[in-house]
């Protein structure tokens, strides 16, 4: 049965790897198309290191926050983004330079979110970032799930920068989560010992009621102070958190891999019309290895094209960027399985679409505009992140959580199970119905 | 002689597109012997193929049974597949692999491999003569190189019932004459039971041991060339063109009285028909004519012994034979008795 079924794989690939009109779908049109998008990014890999080239995007910090009461002090986590992005007005020169954030970013401050969107819209400043007027209260000793989420606003126009402003608002909430649940568990630990030890109770009680007791987690938010959040917004640090070559490089390589597994389950169309398909019926080998067969040809030529693409992506990174730098991320197990995830889903899709179709004409067209759909929904065109329309819709695509996972790798993040068991399941349901239907077919 | 295909009241059914069903084989009856090669016959449409493609396990019967070899196709398909080999009308191979290639493939589908499939795709090789080209791509070969690669991967497991559909179609004659002693040498050379179809009855004719005429999906005549049309009267039909000679009543009948065996003589005129076959017509308001010679038609039952004695009264009686055919009985004529129709309508 195996042999079966790595004999037909074996074919599917000696059949595709011997033939130069295939390779040059598969593999020369995307690393060509790699090499462009590299030298489009060049300027984000110069060689003289990590920095950054983009500077001054501009962006509105709208803080609506209201802030919040805690031991007779105000916090407003939204001044913290202010504090962060906006450079105080009486900032010297030397300080400015230093600031990566001022450098990185030009921002202003409003109170107008309307005026802010509406700017975005005319495509005068990238993002707005606006902050709730409960974002302080939601974060008030909150366990982190029921936090009102910032709104970041960005502009179709200039998908990159607004991925920046995105990304660098994300971490900057993330840090200000991470501060409050360190309070709120700090507070709770003081109360606890309190209750255990009467000592330290009595001095604890009297430093409250006479004022001692006055917590400054001011410093928490201080960008000085917090060396953490200035590595994580590594635009410009020691590490890139985000790279545009991996975003739009990995959803071309998942793109094209879709045709390449589109076509390849196509392919079972194309045998019967020649009739080798029958001539493998009449065989003593069942249906099910048959497709099994062209499944697994269709995986591994999957497989070998976004490898290579990974590869090729990185020489070109290199080659910009001046030094040989793996710009996917260190963990190389999750990125094979990211690969494979990825492969399995386009190869079930691949199987499902074959069983749905009558000729190999009627699956090329149909396949080609789910490819399509996939890739533009999935941000192998432009970035989807800047439309909040598409953002549901998009978790529908195989691209959309490819890409996802390769850029949290790049990011050194690990959290992808959710991305890898989504692909996985989504390849098997859709092998599965195909499989059924298809057979189905052939039993007439 | 046992039965290596057993077939009983098998029968498909299909829809047509607006919905209403047909049977398109519909109750067939079918034993074939142990070595024997036995010729489905039938026009286009007829449900040879159907039959066919139930009996190889390619579609489900709507109703009935076959068995190959006592293994049920419908409940021990890879058993009886085992026992099949199938060589398809169309060229069944991968054009840009070569033809070793090809029959490797197609070998471990049927389970050989190591040693065994090498031997096998040899022998095979030689077998369709291609061994000194078994590493060119099969794109490359010409048609009836292409048919040999085809025959060759239904022979590569040795089966012991090897179904052959229109294998000679669109090839010159040489390549044709060699498929056909090919076909002879498998049963003779190898005891192989041989399932034919085709609509080219001359060559059913030439190389069957028994046929199995079908007609809207029913077998309507099974048996030996000899008997089939023995059914329907063993005469030839002597046909002697005579241009618009006019032939006497009286030589028609010294033709039945003086020669053996005749049974019947008549007479056509000479006619002249318009463009659309009708006749008599005016030939000068006409564009187009067609003329169809006067015709002697004479009936016998060994028609080339008969012939010399015929002539020989024609020139007696002054009329000159411009041509004479001598038409034996054959499946045409056979199918023609049972449908009224032509094999090839």
């Amino acid at each position: 049965m195996l042999r079966k079924i790595w004999a037909i794989a074996y074919k599917e690939l000696y059949l595709t790897y011997t033939d130069r009109n295939q390779i040059l779908i598969i593999l020369v049109t995307p690393l060509a198309l790699a090499t462009i998008i590299g030298a489009a990014f060049s300027g984000f890999l110069s060689p003289g290191g990590n920095d950054v080239p983009i500077r001054n995007i501009p962006v509105a910090v709208v803080n609506l926050d209201a802030g919040t009461e805690a031991n007779g002090t105000t916090i407003n986590n939204g001044q913290t983004f202010v504090d962060l992005l906006v450079p105080p007005d009486d900032i010297s020169d030397e300080d400015l330079a230093a600031n990566t954030l001022y450098q990185l970013t030009n921002a202003i401050e409003t109170d107008d979110a309307e005026a802010a969107r509406a700017a975005v819209d005319r495509d005068e400043i990238a993002a707005a970032i606006i902050i709730p007027a409960d974002f302080s209260a939601s974060l008030a000793f909150a366990d982190g799930t029921t936090i009102t989420p910032v709104e970041v606003y960005g502009s179709a126009a200039s998908p990159t920068a607004a991925t920046i402003i995105r990304s660098i608002a994300e971490t900057i909430t993330a840090q200000i989560v991470t501060g409050n649940i360190t309070v709120a568990a700090t507070i709770e630990a003081l109360t606890a010992r309190a209750q255990d030890d009467p000592a330290f109770g009595i001095t604890f009680a009297a430093a409250s009621s006479l004022g001692g007791f006055q917590p400054d987690f001011a410093p928490a938010f201080n960008p000085d102070n917090n060396p953490v959040r200035i590595e994580q917004q590594t635009v410009s640090g020691e590490a890139v958190a985000f790279n545009p070559l991996v975003a739009f490089g990995a959803a071309q390589a998942v793109f094209f891999m879709m045709f390449t597994a589109l076509t390849g389950a196509n392919n079972l169309l194309e045998e019967q019309r020649t009739g080798t398909l029958q001539r493998l019926i009449a065989s003593p080998t069942p249906r099910i290895v048959i497709l099994l067969g062209k499944l697994v040809g269709t995986f591994f030529k999957c497989v070998v094209q976004v490898t290579l693409l990974v590869l090729a992506l990185t020489l070109v990174g290199s080659l910009i960027g001046g030094e040989l730098q793996f710009i996917w991320g260190n963990n190389l197990l999750l990125i094979a399985l990211t690969i494979i995830a990825v492969a399995l889903a386009a190869s079930g899709l691949g199987a499902l679409v074959t069983s749905l179709v009558r000729s190999p004409e009627q699956g090329n067209v149909i396949g080609g505009v789910i490819a399509l759909a996939m890739g533009a929904l999935g941000g192998a065109f432009f970035n989807v992140q800047a439309i909040p329309e598409l953002q549901t819709l998009q978790q529908l695509t195989i691209v959309y959580w490819g890409v996802d996972a390769f850029t949290a790798l790049s990011m050194n993040q690990t959290d992808i199970g959710l991305n890898l068991a989504v692909l996985l399941g989504l390849g098997a349901a859709m092998f599965a119905a195909g499989v059924v239907i298809f057979t189905r077919r052939l039993n007439i | 002689m046992d039965a290596i295909v057993e077939v009983r009241d098998l029968a498909k059914q299909f829809k047509r597109q607006n919905g209403e069903a047909f049977f398109a084989v519909d109750g067939v009856d079918l034993d074939i012997m142990r070595g024997e090669i036995f010729s489905l016959l039938g026009p286009n449409g007829a449900g040879k193929t159907t039959t066919i493609a139930m009996i190889s396990g390619l579609l489900n019967p709507t109703r009935g049974s076959a068995t190959i070899g006592g293994h049920s196709i419908i409940d021990d398909p890879i058993a009886a597949k085992k026992l099949l080999g199938v060589i398809p009308q169309e060229i069944a191979l991968y054009p840009t692999l070569t033809a070793r290639q090809n029959l490797e493939f197609f070998g471990r589908m049927y389970d050989l491999d190591g040693a065994e499939l090498r031997t096998r795709v040899d022998e095979v090789l030689e077998f369709i003569d291609l061994t000194d080209r078994q590493h060119d791509k099969v794109e490359t070969f010409s048609g009836g190189m292409k048919r040999r690669v085809n025959i060759g991967v239904g022979l590569l497991h040795n089966p012991q019932l090897l179904y052959m559909d229109e294998p000679t179609v669109g090839i010159d004659p040489q390549n044709r004459r060699r498929i056909l002693d090919t076909v002879v040498r498998l049963r003779d050379e190898k005891q192989m039971t041989v399932l034919y179809t085709s609509h080219l009855m001359e060559e059913v004719q030439q190389i069957s041991d028994r046929v199995g005429i079908i007609d809207h999906g029913k077998i309507i005549a099974l048996g030996t060339v000899g008997d089939l049309i023995h059914k329907i009267g063993e005469e030839d039909r002597l046909v002697f063109k005579v241009g618009d000679q006019a032939v006497p009543e009286a030589l028609l009948e010294r033709f039945k009285a003086e020669v053996e065996g005749v049974s019947s003589a008549t007479y056509e005129k000479l006619e002249i028909k318009g463009e659309n076959g009708d006749a008599p017509v005016d030939i000068r308001s006409t564009s187009s004519l067609q003329i169809a010679d006067g015709t002697i038609t004479v009936m016998a039952q060994r028609g080339r012994k008969a012939l010399p004695d015929l002539l020989q009264i024609a020139n007696q009686a002054g009329l000159d034979v411009l041509s004479v055919e001598v038409r034996e009985p054959d499946l045409e004529a056979v199918f023609l008795s049972m449908t009224g129709r032509a094999l090839r309508d």
